[in-house]
């Protein structure tokens, strides 16, 4: 237990309380406290003291209550101390009440108690009980708690219950009584009280009561502390369980420990420690125009929306207006013109002052119209949602962590006569190959920007694809109605005897079958280029490889085709929607993706069977491109939209990228770096980087990199078309729809993008 | 106020004192002179010259290049003080040395197509590698004597196996047909007119393009590097041993009968993982490689491994080695910037120096043979520039191209040799390097 609470005053007052109480307890007198000296349990009851003094009888109820009270006091000591302490006028009570009783005082209840001993002792004789307070012998003196000093120099002492003077005995001579106490041998039990002037003998029973309080027992020594204790309840066949104990003490006072908090708040508040909240200032001010809504005490209401403030008076409402706010007459003419909306409601006008203003006619109607506006039309509340934009772009990784990515130009591969339409890169990265719109198909090193070969097919070369295979260095060129396999002469003499041996067509077929039902492609020996020529019924747009280099597919507008290398055709057998426009392999699957204008349509061409669609949303589809993972595919459109397909997550598209102010015209991914790319007919082609994780449950993460311009729009290609000749004029028709960037590949390698221009330059971005 | 104009001039003064390790008709005397702090190398330049002048009234000028702690001055003599934070209350040393530039543009040797590959490790002539398929041998006044006829395709690259050897050298070329050719040419008899001779040896192997060609110092192997990411080891010599696999006989002009020998590959280094774009074989055992898989690569002979790697970050496509004992690795490659390595560095694989003058990729570099501090890099923006390790900037920019740059190299020390894509050999002589 922790008793460091309790203070030294508090152990006093607890066993004093003890002490008195057990008298009170146990005397039948005890009601009555009048015995005890009045400035030690009742510091503050001054006002009793006249009744005590001039009533010539104690009323009844007066000890009762003095009892209470004492009980109180004695208790709550510390409750008596904070009622002085919050008072503040009782304050020199309080002081006296501390302070030990003085020598008179002692004295005086010295007496008192020899005399309540005394008729203690008497009581306990005769009647057992008593609690009425006229059986106290009452004190002669009725002067109450005076100093006696005060009747040194009178005759009497004070006043009996009557009122009558009690006259001072007559002085004993010193030595006399001296030889009176010295020949009385009951002397030392004489007490002499001053108050009343007598001389008190106690007795020996009294005697016995003295030395037993003084040794602190109980007086009486028939009282037994320590009594067995009766177990008054009966416990065991108790119907309910309630308590039937007496209501503990506690339940009726004051608890002290509340009592005490009290004091320690007080104090604090007193000295400034507890500070409350400062009562709520009235705004001085007001904003007398300010808006209503935004009002604190508005918005307590329940969605209550303040009415539209009329638009205030402007200067052309002047009575005196300046000169631009009047309008012409011819304006005014003019507004009889206008739809009654449109026409202004009022027309300034200047007054030489403010008196002569004639009367408005429509203010009535305006006031009308105004409550008919906030009457009947419902008045809704905007959220307008404060957010900072910037906080709602998505987090980007730094584009400096996700390098290596093409950001320079340094070679250009220069040669072509016209715009250039498709590039294709070598596997190994050595060369690259590109068809123009002049006819030539042009290898090039890619170290060096020198042209190694040429072929001048006579056509415009619409495609370029590069066998995918190292040993098959065999190239791909679509060109009008032709598709080419021409050998790129590349390789050692032992692959060269393949190469010629593939490109080599034991019957060439005359195209005569012009019917539908012969083949649609027919294979001839091209001697000219020493290669193979696939004679397709329409023009072949574009031309792909599978990535085992023995199968690749021709795109003609009406048609897709899957030409084999053992010289076989085979037409698609699947039902396409629309009119095809690129077409890719699956890069590790039997998979094959067919664009039409509108959708991607996904075949597996092992089960020949349709897998899915791609819904790209886009008014017409111009390009595809792949993820070498095989899962994702981007298509770019002619309206310079880019859609990237996560296939895994659905038929829409993942991202839709719109970058490009143009057609985009062509879109490649990189086969090791997370990169891809789009090209576009506005000069620029843009870098991606494009991270497709393996774990299914993470988006691809598409961040867009770099803007690689370079090339110009081809202005001056007219020139090229100095010679007149059959077909220059359809090409000509053919390059007037070709700007800006024709095609874009990335080196299989290196993390460098080539593309083509319709400025007849091939430019190489570096990283 | 002139006392006043004169304390200003002499507070912008500094004491100097000139020492070269130049010989004697060079020298200065050793006393020291105030000069104003604002003279940049032109003007110390002609200090010098003054100076030179004063005790040699038949001076001729020379340019001179001006070293303050080992570092050239290329600013003012104040703003490189300051930089340098170096006092210029004590009399300060300044080291001069020849101003390293060339002085004569020799006339440029046309070739039919692009030069791709020059050799000049030998004083007496040059070799030339072109992309019609030849190689040629020019003599020292810059006239043709020998045309090496054989490939098939571009010659990728050239090296003269013993350039010093006296009778007939051997000269080893690599070219984009996937062969090596070893030639042997005999430049002591004089020459009338051009000959054109045939290879001695064809060294198959290679399942790409070959890229580059470098002989070992004793001139008994030669490396090369190709587009098939290896590296194959030759045997140079001619005779009967090992390697050979088989003779064919041919006969030129249905007169006299050649016999070529076919050598194959005594071993392959394998390790890099794309297209090894160039090797240098500077000590016997080592053989160091560029390669477009990002890497600086040195190699041990004898078992073929790897002793250590450098990643650039960067397609590489010229290396070489040289500089300070020989040990520092300069490469170049698909950025304009010249990198160069210290591999005795420890910890780090960062370059020492980069210079990055050039304006395209840089497809040559080369060390100057006898200097510490000297190379060259040739770039695609048509520039050869020469640079020295203790400035950042180039000592002398080449222009003599109108097109790519595509190969260059020293000659006999003083000379710089490029040939570039618009199928000339540009000479730059008096370089005085040293």
């Amino acid at each position: 237990m922790d008793f460091s609470g309790f203070s030294e005053e508090i152990y006093l007052s607890f066993a004093i309380s003890i002490l008195l109480l057990l008298l009170v307890l146990e005397s039948p007198w005890s009601n009555s406290a009048s015995w005890l000296p009045l400035d030690f349990c009742l510091p503050t009851l001054p006002e009793r003291r006249p009744a005590l003094m001039g009533d010539s009888e104690v009323e009844p109820g007066s000890g009762q209550h003095q009892k209470l009270c004492f009980l109180g006091g004695c208790s709550g000591e510390s409750l008596s101390e904070s009622e002085a302490s919050q008072s503040g006028s009782s304050g020199d009570e309080s002081n006296s009440y501390r302070a030990l009783p003085t020598q008179r005082t002692m004295m005086a209840w010295t007496t008192v108690m020899v005399k309540k001993i005394k008729v203690m002792a008497l009581n306990n004789e005769g009647v057992e009980e008593s609690d009425s307070s006229e059986d106290e012998v009452a004190p002669r003196n009725t002067i109450g708690d005076v100093p006696l000093e005060w009747y040194k120099d009178e005759t009497h002492i004070g006043y009996d219950l009557a009122g009558k003077k009690i006259k001072k005995k007559e002085r004993q001579d010193k030595l006399d009584s001296f030889l009176a106490s010295a020949d009385d041998s009951k002397n030392w039990l004489k007490v002499y009280d001053e108050y009343n002037d007598e001389e008190v003998e106690v007795t020996r029973q009294e005697l016995k009561l003295v030395r037993r309080l003084l040794k602190g027992k109980a007086p009486h020594a028939d009282f037994d502390p320590y009594a067995s204790y009766v177990d008054w309840f009966k416990w065991d066949d108790a119907k309910h369980p309630l308590s039937n104990a007496p209501e503990p003490k506690r339940r009726f006072i004051p608890s002290k420990w509340e009592s005490k908090k009290v004091v320690k708040l007080v104090r604090a508040i007193r000295l400034g420690l507890i500070k409350f909240d400062k009562p709520k200032e009235e705004q001085r001010f007001y904003p007398l125009w300010g808006d209503d809504s935004s009002s604190a005490e508005k918005a307590n209401h329940l969605a209550y929306i303040p009415a539209p403030k009329p638009k205030l008076p402007g200067h052309e409402e002047s009575y005196n207006p300046s000169l631009e706010y009047i309008p012409t007459q011819e304006e005014i003419n003019s507004y009889q013109l206008m739809y009654d909306e449109d026409r202004p409601k009022f027309i300034p006008k200047r007054y030489t002052s403010l008196r002569s203003i004639p009367a408005y006619d429509n203010g009535v109607k305006d006031v009308f119209e105004r409550c008919l506006d906030l009457y009947l039309c419902p008045r809704v509340r905007k959220k307008r949602i404060n957010i900072d934009p910037e906080s709602l772009k998505p987090k980007l990784p730094s584009r400096k962590d996700l390098k290596p990515y093409p950001v320079t130009c340094y070679l250009e591969y220069k040669g072509h006569k016209d715009a250039v339409m498709s590039i294709s890169v070598e596997a190994s990265g050595q060369w690259i190959a590109s068809g123009s719109l002049d006819g030539t198909v042009r290898i090039w090193e890619v170290e060096t920007g020198r042209c190694l070969r040429v072929w001048d097919i006579g056509e415009a070369v619409k495609s370029v694809a590069w066998n995918p295979l190292n040993e098959l260095p065999v190239l791909a060129v679509s060109a009008g109605r032709d598709v080419l396999l021409l050998n790129t002469g590349f390789g050692d003499d032992e692959e060269q005897k393949k190469i010629r041996e593939l490109l080599r067509v034991e019957t060439p077929q005359a195209p005569d079958d012009s019917d539908n039902k012969g083949p649609v492609v027919s294979w001839l020996q091209d001697d000219k280029h020493d290669g193979i020529r696939l004679r397709h019924f329409k023009t072949v747009s574009s031309v792909e490889w599978h990535r085992k280099g023995d199968y690749f597919s021709t795109v003609m507008p009406a048609d897709i085709l899957l030409p084999l290398s053992k010289k076989h055709t085979q037409r698609i057998p699947f039902k396409l929607h629309g009119l095809p426009v690129s077409a890719v392999f699956h890069p590790t699957r039997s998979i094959f993706f067919v664009s039409t204008k509108k959708n991607v349509r996904v075949y597996d061409l092992w089960q020949q069977k349709f897998i899915k669609k791609l819904e790209t949303g886009l008014r017409e589809v111009s390009c595809i491109a792949v993820h070498p993972g095989g899962d994702n595919v981007i298509v770019g459109s002619r309206e310079g939209k880019l859609c990237w397909f996560d296939m895994d997550l659905s038929s829409q598209p993942y991202r839709i990228l719109k970058c490009h102010p143009k057609d985009l015209t062509n879109v490649a991914f990189h086969r090791s770096y997370p990169l891809f790319a789009s090209c576009s007919e506005d000069c620029t082609a843009y870098v991606f980087h494009g991270t497709v994780y393996s774990d299914l449950n993470q988006n691809p993460l598409i961040v867009p990199l770099e803007i690689l311009r370079g090339h110009t729009s081809s202005n001056g290609r007219g020139e090229s078309f100095s010679t007149p000749s059959s077909y220059s004029l359809c090409w000509h028709l053919i390059s007037f729809f070709c700007y800006g960037v024709m095609d874009c590949k990335f080196h299989p390698r290196q993390p460098w993008l080539f593309t083509a221009g319709a400025d007849s330059v091939i430019k190489l971005y570096c990283h | 106020m002139d006392i006043d104009q004169e304390a200003e001039e002499n507070s912008r003064r500094v004491q100097v004192r000139f020492f070269t390790k130049l010989k004697p008709p060079l020298k200065v005397p050793a006393t020291s002179i105030a000069i104003p702090s604002n003279l940049t190398r032109l003007g110390l330049s002609t200090v010098v010259n003054n100076l030179l002048e004063a005790g040699n009234p038949d001076w001729e000028l020379e340019p001179f290049d001006f070293l303050i702690d080992g570092e050239l001055v290329r600013m003012s003599l104040e703003k490189f003080l300051l930089a340098k934070g170096i006092s210029a209350e004590k009399i300060l040393e300044i080291e001069y040395i020849k101003a390293v530039a060339p002085r004569k543009e020799e006339e440029p040797s046309f070739h039919d197509d692009w030069v791709s590959a020059v050799d000049a490790s030998s004083t007496r002539f040059i070799v030339t590698g072109c992309y019609d398929g030849l190689a040629r041998l020019w003599n020292a006044s810059g006239i043709c004597t020998h045309i090496l006829e054989g490939h098939s395709d571009g010659v990728a690259s050239v090296g003269v196996i013993n350039p010093e050897g006296a009778g007939a050298i051997t000269v080893a070329t690599a070219s984009k047909d996937r062969t090596l050719r070893l030639w042997k040419v005999n430049i002591e008899e004089p020459i009338d007119n051009l000959i054109k001779t045939r290879a001695f040896k064809i060294l198959r192997g290679h399942r790409g393009s070959v890229q580059s060609v470098a002989a070992q110092s004793s001139g008994e192997m030669v490396c090369s590097g190709s587009w098939d990411c290896t590296i194959n080891l030759w045997r140079t010599n001619d005779g009967n041993d090992g390697d050979l696999t088989s003779v064919k006989k041919r006969k030129v002009n249905d007169q006299a009968e050649e016999s070529q020998l076919e050598g194959e590959a005594v071993s392959t280094i394998v390790g890099h993982t794309q297209c090894v774009s160039s090797v240098v074989w500077p000590q016997r055992e080592t053989i160091y490689s560029a390669s477009w898989d990002h890497s600086v690569r040195r190699w041990d002979v004898e078992t073929g491994k790897d002793l250590s790697a450098i990643f650039s970050g960067k397609v590489l496509s010229c290396i070489d080695v040289g500089g300070e004992s020989s040990a520092l690795i300069a490469a170049g490659g698909s950025d304009p910037i010249l990198r160069i390595w210290d591999p005795r560095k420890p910890g780090t694989s960062a370059p020492v120096f980069q210079f990055s003058s050039h304006t395209s990729w840089v497809s040559a570099c080369k060390w100057h043979k006898k200097s510490w501090f000297h190379l060259l890099s040739a770039s695609y923006d048509g520039k050869v520039m020469l640079w020295d390790l203790r400035t950042a900037w180039p000592l002398a920019v080449i222009e003599s191209h109108k097109d790519k740059v595509l190969c260059a190299d020293w000659w006999k020390g003083d000379s710089v040799i490029s040939g570039g894509a618009d199928s000339k050999l540009c000479i730059s002589s008096g370089i005085p390097v040293l």
